[in-house]
């Protein structure tokens, strides 16, 4: 416990300079601040919360995701906050939530309840102070966000709006999307600062911690690997392009494509053009995608992984018989070449190719042609630097009691993988490590390869020389094995001694600083190397001399739920040294910071470049923001702010949806629309469908909109007209489950004119279905098919089809002109009882589905039975002749009075029987 | 007959069809008809439709604009239509080329009689799921009330002629039985 309260209130510690800088510029006025990455954006954004938490305040934050809404929470309550922020989940019933919210204090709330409340007037808008809008740069105009603001901008002249960015660079796609950002936000300044800012750049210059970088060469066959992926990644970009000359060159560079978001780019261009893509295209991409992965995986992990993900690729290539091309080139031979090398040798060779730096074992394996392989297994060499590095720490350890005690290391790596493989690689050795994977991933497929030929032999019936084969082979290993071991020991000895040193001395540790320990488990987040595992893997006299040392965590940089799991730990753990196995831009910055809020104590970090790639990509990133903040620093100045932009007047022409003075629309929305009728156009929306994004839309055309549950349709435009809108994946889907046409029976009874929607995805292409797909005979299976057939049953069903939400929005209110608007009691009492009916129907609708359920009833005979027998009543008591003569068919006579005469226990009895 | 050399006809294989001297461009069966048009056509005569569909007044049940979509920004004249075939009682149909707008045409044509069983919930045959799908249809009933009744009342026979009050010591059935 003690160390959280410590570690937490470094955390709420005073803002460094520029942040308190940050803070009271956006503190006095309204404004959206793009930060770069990692330089603190939360803590921004906690100090904001930590000033409105109290409960003469009501701020909404907007945009946050449940884990980040649990640091906040956490890191408030652990600094003594009272009035902590509350979260509106769909928990909180309806008309409990008014007095929810006029408790005040600072609430984050699910965009869609937002919405909602405040159509409904749930919310006292005129009560909030204001909003806070984390991630702002995902704001864009149809996103429910920005109709949150619109509806509180409408409402409020005098509450504030800040937003809070990190990303920099997604305001470099697109044309001035800076400022349709702030657009949307209504805010009318632009807060930047990049890492180069002066301020910044001055205040961490003081505070500096010690970098140490490491440039780790590869080893040839890794280099050799690594040029034979880049050269053929380089063609599949120029074969790309040769078939796509419409694309944009140049984005499609191999520096780019080396860089992580590459794939989200070439989606980005391709995704509207998907569907008129050759093959061909489709592939390539496929396979930039693929040698991408090699690319990371070649530095990211082991040999062994990496192989044997090159022999599944290969494999897998056999197997669906497609081949992509870059398989036959010459550099990938190279590639496989090299890959296998790595990990064994042919054993002519073994002699003179026996590294003392990576101790070989010898390891026989028969194969069909009596091949004799050796295991070389070359370790990476980062783990080779990374050795190093703890070996470093380590002594500088022994005489640091100047500095009061060792100091905590921190190990980062990118993911969980690459994590549980150095953990293990510190715990075991690089051999034992090795060998053991090779034997899992490998080991496996000579077992299956050999049933297999087994198999084979069996059906050809070919009396080969080799039945024994599975026995030898278990002999060798076990043979192996136990060499293994015994090498494993001295190897321990040898090359392990500093690192199981430090992992006997973490166990010291971890007892005498059990709470801390404790606190850590709690948090669940950390990847603790548990003491129990090392008793396992090391031997007992591998045991040296005790002192005070430090506490070893590895933690991932990426693919944990908790967006903030680092930053705890940081803060938990207190590092005085931090190596980073991968080199990661946030988390370099969070590092300066963290360095920065802590004057006085030492941290160094060392930063380990695999080679080439990697730090190429690492640059790139960097370059990559700095290009963005540049551009946006351009953008402000040229940057027009209208004065009415923030929308505290009556001026601001996004506000203004209609003629109409926005603060009417407050009233008119009271009276539930219906003094002004004919003036304000209103349309009811069902409470579910605002997960989309049309009521935004239609709500900005200037027509209100009234949520509600209906069970029918999804929109009432007039009282006659009534529409299910669909999606595409949507249509295909309750075509199929039957669910599209119990709606359409529903609309086509109530409303005079159903319409069906169907939307289509505005990035992707606007047809039903692709191109060259179109089978020759019509089947029952296709959409269009379906459709058809939908249509013939309901000619009343109209269809609109629109290609983007804005189009509708559009038609929907061409389609209102001139029409009286609907009624919200009429619209849900439609569904809830059958009496109000249009009088298209001779008939009660109601027992007529009921009849039309029963056997031996059809749509044919259903006729002639209604007008023969007054009620279902009636029917019960015919005889079965009786049912013969209305139907005109004994079967369905039969079929139709056993059904109603049977009982229910003998029905029951029934179904038993047949189970 | 005014459709003589559509490129649309070379791709209604499955059906039979011959030229005839009909009002709307196809007839597809005794109460549905189609209109054919292409955007591009459209945009060069924008009243030849209108006066198509005046002509058509409404003499068939079902009435479709077929409507082949080969411009490239349709959003406009798109709203235009949509809107024409809501006042006029067309249903309309896209097509992105004359082999989809033919395979519409002809599985108008071969589906005529089907009935829409394709479209609707598979029920499954055996007895006690169509009762309860039978007494669920009931507005107010839903499937553990069906169940409950016919426990109670036996049969189908039995739950239709029971009284009001019968049904109403029913658990979870109300006083909402309207029959």
């Amino acid at each position: 416990a003690r160390v959280r309260v410590r570690g937490s209130g470094a955390a709420m510690a005073a803002l460094l300079e520029h942040e308190s800088q940050i803070f009271l510029e956006l503190f006095h006025r309204d404004g959206l601040v793009v930060c770069a990455r990692g330089l603190g954006i939360d803590r921004l954004l906690l100090r904001f919360l930590r000033l409105y938490c109290e409960p003469a305040s009501l701020v909404l934050v907007l945009n946050t995701s449940p884990a980040e809404e649990e640091y906040f929470i956490d890191q408030l309550r652990s600094d003594g906050v009272v009035h902590l922020p509350r979260r509106v989940t769909n928990e909180i019933a309806n008309n409990t939530r008014y007095e929810f919210y006029t408790q005040g204090g600072v609430i984050f709330a699910t965009s869609r309840i937002l919405v909602v409340d405040f159509l409904t007037d749930r919310i006292p808008a005129n009560l909030i102070t204001g909003i806070l809008v984390y991630k702002a740069h995902r704001i864009i105009e149809s996103c429910q966000e920005a109709f949150i603001l619109r509806l509180y901008r409408q409402k409020n002249k005098q509450g504030f709006i800040k937003a809070f960015t990190d990303n920099a660079v997604a305001f470099n796609t697109g044309f001035c999307h800076v400022e349709r950002v702030m657009k949307n936000l209504f805010v009318g300044k632009l807060y930047l600062w990049p890492r180069f800012h002066i301020a910044v750049h001055s205040f961490l210059e003081k505070h500096k911690p010690e970098v140490v970088e490491i440039h780790v060469a590869m080893t040839p066959a890794m280099l050799a690997i690594q040029t034979a992926i880049l050269d053929i990644l380089n063609a599949c970009l120029k074969e790309l392009k040769r078939y796509n000359p419409a694309l944009e060159v140049e984005d499609l560079s191999l520096e780019n494509a080396i860089a992580k978001p590459f794939d989200k780019t070439i989606r980005h261009y391709l995704d509207p053009l998907w569907h008129q893509l050759g093959a061909k295209t489709k592939s390539l991409v496929q396979d930039l995608k693929i040698l991408r992965t090699l690319l990371l995986y070649l530095t990211q992990y082991d040999c062994v992984t990496f192989l044997n993900l090159l022999e599944s690729l290969k494999a897998s290539e056999k197997a669906f018989g497609e081949n992509s091309g870059w398989l036959f080139l010459d550099s990938s031979t190279s590639m496989f070449v090299n890959a296998r090398a790595r990990v064994y040798r042919i054993a002519d060779e073994k002699l003179n190719q026996k590294g003392k730096g990576s101790g070989s074992e010898k390891r026989d394996v028969k194969k069909e042609n009596e091949l004799k392989r050796e295991l070389v297994l070359e370790s990476n060499p980062k783990w080779e630097a990374l050795r190093e590095v703890l070996k470093e720490i380590e002594n500088e350890n022994k005489n640091s009691d100047n500095l009061g005690g060792p100091g905590q290391v921190l190990i980062c790596a990118s993911d969980d993988r690459a994590c549980a493989q150095l953990r293990e690689y510190i715990i075991t050795g690089a051999e034992a490590f090795l060998t053991r994977l090779y034997n899992k991933t490998f080991g496996k497929d000579e077992k299956a390869a050999e049933v297999w030929i087994k198999d084979r032999k069996a059906m050809k019936s070919k009396g080969n020389a080799k039945p024994d084969t599975g026995p030898q082979a278990k002999k060798a290993k076990l043979t192996a094995s136990s060499k293994q071991n015994k090498q494993k020991k001295q190897q321990d000895r040898t090359l392990i001694q500093m690192i199981g040193k430090t992992e006997e001395e973490k166990r010291e540790e971890v007892e005498v600083e059990d709470n801390k320990e404790l606190s850590s488990s709690q948090e669940g987040n950390i990847e603790e190397i548990i003491p129990e595992d090392f008793d396992f893997s090391l031997p007992s006299d591998c045991y040296y001399g005790i002192f005070k040392d430090p506490l070893t965590i590895i933690h991932p940089l990426q693919g944990c739920g908790d967006p903030y799991a680092l930053t705890r730990v940081l803060h938990e753990v207190e590092p005085r040294y931090v190596v980073l196995y991968d080199a990661e831009l946030t988390f370099v910055r969070q590092l300066e910071i963290y360095k920065a809020s802590r004057p006085g104590k030492p941290l160094r970090y060392f930063l380990i470049y695999g080679g080439s790639t990697e730090e190429q990509r690492y640059l790139t990133a960097l370059r990559k923001e700095k290009e963005a903040f540049e551009k946006l620093i351009r953008e402000k100045a040229s940057m027009v702010v209208p004065e009415e932009r923030e929308g505290r007047d009556e001026t601001n022409l996004d506000l203004l949806r209609d003629a109409r003075p926005a603060s009417a629309s407050a009233d008119t929305r009271k009276a539930g629309g219906q003094e002004q009728k004919g003036v304000q156009q209103t349309i009811i929306v069902d409470m579910r469908e605002f997960r989309s994004e049309l009521p935004s839309l239609i709500h900005r055309r200037g027509i209100d909109i009234e949520p509600v549950t209906l069970e029918v349709g999804d929109y009432i435009l007039t009282p006659d007209i009534c529409v299910e809108r669909k999606s595409i994946s949507d249509l295909i889907g309750s075509l199929n489950n039957g669910r599209l046409y119990a709606q359409c029976v529903a609309m086509c009874r109530y409303y005079k004119r159903p319409v069906l929607l169907i939307e289509f995805d505005p990035n992707k292409s606007f047809s039903l279905i692709p191109r060259g797909s179109l089978q020759p005979e019509i089947s029952s299976n296709d959409v269009t098919s379906k459709l058809t057939l939908l249509t013939l049953h309901f000619p009343k069903l109209r269809i609109l089809w629109c290609p983007s939400p804005h189009a509708t929005a559009e038609v929907f209110e061409e389609l209102k002109q001139n029409h009286p608007q609907p009624d919200a009691e009429t619209a849900m009492a439609v569904t809830a009882d059958s009496e109000i009916l249009p009088d298209s129907d001779k008939y009660n609708p109601g027992p007529q589905d009921f009849l039309l359920k029963m056997p031996g009833v059809n749509a044919k005979n259903c006729r002639a039975l209604m007008t023969h027998v007054k009620s279902i009543a009636e029917l019960v008591m015919l005889s079965k002749d009786e049912l013969a003569k209305i139907l005109g068919n004994a079967a369905n006579a039969t079929q139709l009075f056993d059904f109603i005469h049977l009982t229910y226990a003998e029905a029951l009895a029934k179904g038993k029987s047949k189970r | 007959p005014s459709q003589r050399g559509n490129p649309v006809l070379r791709f209604i294989r499955n059906v039979p069809w011959e030229f005839g001297d009909v009002g709307p461009d196809f007839v597809l069966g005794t109460s549905s008809c189609a209109l054919f048009l292409s955007l591009r056509y459209h945009h060069l005569h924008p009243g030849y439709i209108h006066e198509r569909l005046r002509a058509l007044g409404r003499s068939f049940g079902l009435q479709v604009l077929l409507l082949q979509v080969d411009v490239r920004d349709p959003q406009q004249s798109l709203k235009d239509l949509a809107k024409v075939c809501l006042l006029t009682d067309c249903t309309l149909l896209l097509a992105w080329s004359p082999e989809e707008a033919g395979r519409y045409l002809e599985t108008f044509k071969s589906y005529e009689q089907k009935p829409p069983d394709l479209l609707k919930e598979r029920v499954e045959q055996d007895f006690l799921s169509r009762v309860t799908d039978c007494l669920t249809s009931v507005k107010s009933v839903n499937r553990t009330d069906a169940l409950s009744l016919l426990g109670t009342f036996g049969s189908l026979a039995a739950v239709v002629g029971a009284s009001r009050e019968d049904l109403s010591l029913c658990p979870g059935v109300g006083p909402q039985k309207v029959r």
